[in-house]
């Protein structure tokens, strides 16, 4: 670029020398400052970029991984061997003599005063303490009940180290949580045990804790994966996407911990939001009853019709309260509030009962909010998606009814972060991916026992199947994708373009129909049969007919097996490239 | 002068000291810290200052350290001053300053022989 103006100044200036030169000048400045301002931005794109990547792998290392790994069961504990303890003491002679006693097994840190322990406390929880009462700035008896307050001295066993033997003292520390009290002077030995000890008791209460936690998340996974495929099959009939049903559980849980945040006057703990959210996914149940051409009309509903399709909050009600069980389950109770109430709003103008102001039941209300701003971003059979800002407008404006002012102010709040959230989840892929996936989980449903995890799997395979589609569609040779319990064989486009075969073959019936020797599928079936699970891959040679003429390819394959025990052979993906 | 005098000489007691920091090494490197520490030189402004927190603070730090490495002496004395001034409350018996004095004298001498 920067050549290419030198060479036009260079140009301008041979061919007319005295006001050319006049003209030269400014050419040149005008070429250089526009590299200059082009290697400016690209520069600070790339730095911006950057400086996302690094935001990004900081957040998901400090926050999101130690929030996830208790669930996730994973930590980062099996790197450093060594247990941390910090020595909090404003004697330096005290401190370095604990530390002598301790000795090499130990990762050492050490503290002043009550501020600085604090502070180390917080950014390591895998941590015990040795606490000593008269610090300066904060003292022993502060740094407790700085523990007690963010729960940390849950996690984190405390040995107090203090002088002061007074039983006022060792009882004060005692009631605040200590575990320990080691008395002065300290002898290496007791000390050794004393830490030693503790530490057993912690880790034992931890794993316990962590065992527990994992069998919870399961059972909280499996019941959640069931409602949800249920919501599903509702929402098959409307041509909606399964997205729906994912955007409206992540809508209400995000503004139901903004409401907590912001005001607890409606008395909701971390259960009880999981719950609703959980049970908002049952909110549109009613639809069932509707018929098809009023879900599906693409203009606006006669009166008549939307009288109709009112009905499907009294009839979602109606089947929760007929169900023969379960009558009293606290989840039963929310998803019958939600499908009755979710279309009332605040003035009384909503329907079916006119409820009015906090009548309604707050889960109903957060649910309504939620599904006026999934209709509003999303494509529908009657109107195109608006973007989040219009949305916004529209609902702090009244426009799609009245709603708690208070809930006006946690949409407000936590707008950015449920447009982040709901896109993401969006840009899996189109429509079809969709009840494709939702059909594979019925599938998995009927034939094996363990259910797999809803939402992340969904997301996963969603990314997965854009991969594969854009590989797929790039590839300049001919790859195929065998499934054997449905007998078809789909080919990638260019192996469509090139080779004379449809898009996707059934065999065996329909092998004669393709340019594809009936000899070399008998060959490619026979290698595949003589692999293993350890050794799924095979090679070929054959001649293959590309734009009308025969060559030879290599073709590589590799056979598909299941995960259970013992493992089935459930297909093949193969890939051709002319020798 | 070896570890057992030096204890002799300050009123304390070495086997004691070495029951509980099994290797004379390690006693004599604590020992060896001592002048270094800063709790005696805080008391000492602190109660030319009769800043009584403060006071308070490094008698009680003061003590700790002298209680640790069995300098008995010291730890008696700087435990009643420690008492005196608990509160915090202003030092009446001026009497009890003296004896920390000299008692952290003759260790740092004793400390120069070792």
């Amino acid at each position: 670029m920067f050549h290419f103006g030198w060479g036009i100044c260079f140009f301008g200036g041979v061919e007319n020398a005295g006001a050319g030169y006049a003209r030269f000048l400014q050419s040149f400045w005008q070429s250089l400052s526009f590299c200059t301002v082009f290697f400016y931005n690209f520069a600070r794109i790339c730095c911006f970029w950057h400086l996302c990547y690094i935001i990004i792998v900081n957040v998901w290392e400090n926050v999101l991984f130690r929030a996830f790994s208790p669930v996730l069961c994973i930590g980062k504990g099996t790197m450093s061997e060594k247990e941390k303890i910090l020595i909090a003491d404003d004697s330096a002679m005290n401190r370095a003599i604990l530390t002598e006693m301790l000795g090499d097994g130990y990762e050492i840190l050490e503290a002043e005063n009550g501020c600085q322990a604090v502070s180390i406390m917080q950014t390591n929880v895998d941590i015990d303490l040795l606490l000593d009462i008269m610090m300066p700035e904060m003292d022993g008896f502060d740094v407790l009940a700085m523990m007690n307050k963010y729960h940390w001295i849950d996690d984190i066993p405390v040995i107090m180290i203090s002088a002061e033997n007074a039983s006022s003292y060792v009882e004060r520390a005692y009631d605040l949580g200590a575990t320990d009290y080691i008395s002065r002077p300290f002898d290496m030995a007791v000390v050794r045990r004393r830490v030693i000890n503790t530490l057993m008791l912690y880790a034992k209460q931890k794993r316990l804790v962590r065992l527990v936690a994992e069998q919870v998340y399961e059972k909280e996974k499996s019941s959640s994966t069931m409602i949800n495929i249920l919501s599903h099959i509702v929402e098959f009939r409307n041509g909606e996407s399964g997205l729906h049903v994912l955007h409206i559980q992540t809508a209400t849980d995000i503004l139901l911990r903004t409401l907590v945040r912001k005001n607890d006057k409606y008395n909701l703990n971390a259960a009880d939001i999981s719950l609703i959210s959980t049970a908002s996914a049952l909110h549109d149940i009613g639809k069932i009853n509707i018929p098809a051409s009023i879900l599906n009309k693409p203009g606006k509903l006669t009166k008549e019709e939307f009288d109709t399709m009112k009905t499907h909050t009294t009839t979602g009600a109606e089947i929760l309260d007929k169900l023969p069980f379960q009558q009293e389950s606290p989840l039963v109770k929310t998803a019958y509030a939600i499908c009755r109430w979710h279309h009332e709003r605040w003035d009384g103008r909503g329907y079916p009962d006119g409820l009015k102001g906090e009548d309604i039941p707050i889960a109903a209300q957060v649910v309504a909010m939620a599904d006026v701003y999934d209709a509003l971003t999303s494509e529908r059979c009657y109107k195109k998606a608006f973007g989040h800002d219009k949305a916004m407008e529209m609902i702090l404006n009244g426009e799609c009814g009245q709603f708690n002012p208070l809930l006006l102010e946690c949409l407000t709040d936590a707008g950015a972060r449920l447009h982040a959230e709901l896109s993401l989840a969006s840009s899996g892929g189109s429509r079809r991916n969709y009840l494709a996936e939702a059909q594979h989980i019925s599938e998995v449903l009927l034939h094996e026992k363990s259910l797999p995890g809803q939402d992340h799997i969904l997301r996963t395979l969603s990314v997965l199947r854009t991969k594969a589609n854009f590989f797929a569609e790039n590839a300049r040779c001919v790859q195929f994708d065998y499934n054997e319990a449905t007998g078809l064989v789909r080919f990638s486009p260019w192996a469509v373009e090139h080779m004379q075969v449809p898009e996707e073959l059934h065999l065996p019936d329909e092998a004669d129909q393709s340019s594809f020797a009936i000899a070399d599928i008998d060959r490619i079936r026979t290698a595949l049969r003589a692999t293993t699970v350890d050794r799924p891959h095979a090679e070929l040679s054959m001649l293959l007919p590309i734009d009308g003429e025969l060559r030879w390819h290599h073709v590589s394959l590799c056979a598909l097996w299941s995960d259970e025990i013992p493992p089935l052979y459930i297909g093949a993906v193969g890939q051709a490239n002319p020798v | 002068m070896t570890l057992q005098e030096f204890y002799a000489r300050v009123g304390g007691d070495y086997n004691a000291t070495l029951s509980r920091l099994p290797s004379e090494a390690l006693v004599k490197k604590f020992i060896l810290k001592y002048p270094g520490d800063p709790s005696f030189a805080q008391l000492k402004d602190a109660l030319a200052a009769q800043d009584w927190e403060l006071a308070f603070r490094a008698s009680h730090t003061l003590k700790g350290v002298a209680q640790n490495l069995g300098m008995d002496r010291l730890y008696k004395a700087a435990a009643a001053l420690c008492d005196a001034v608990r509160g915090p409350k202003p030092l009446e018996d001026e009497s009890l300053w003296p004896p920390v004095l000299a008692a952290h004298e003759e260790v740092l001498a004793a400390i120069r022989e070792l």
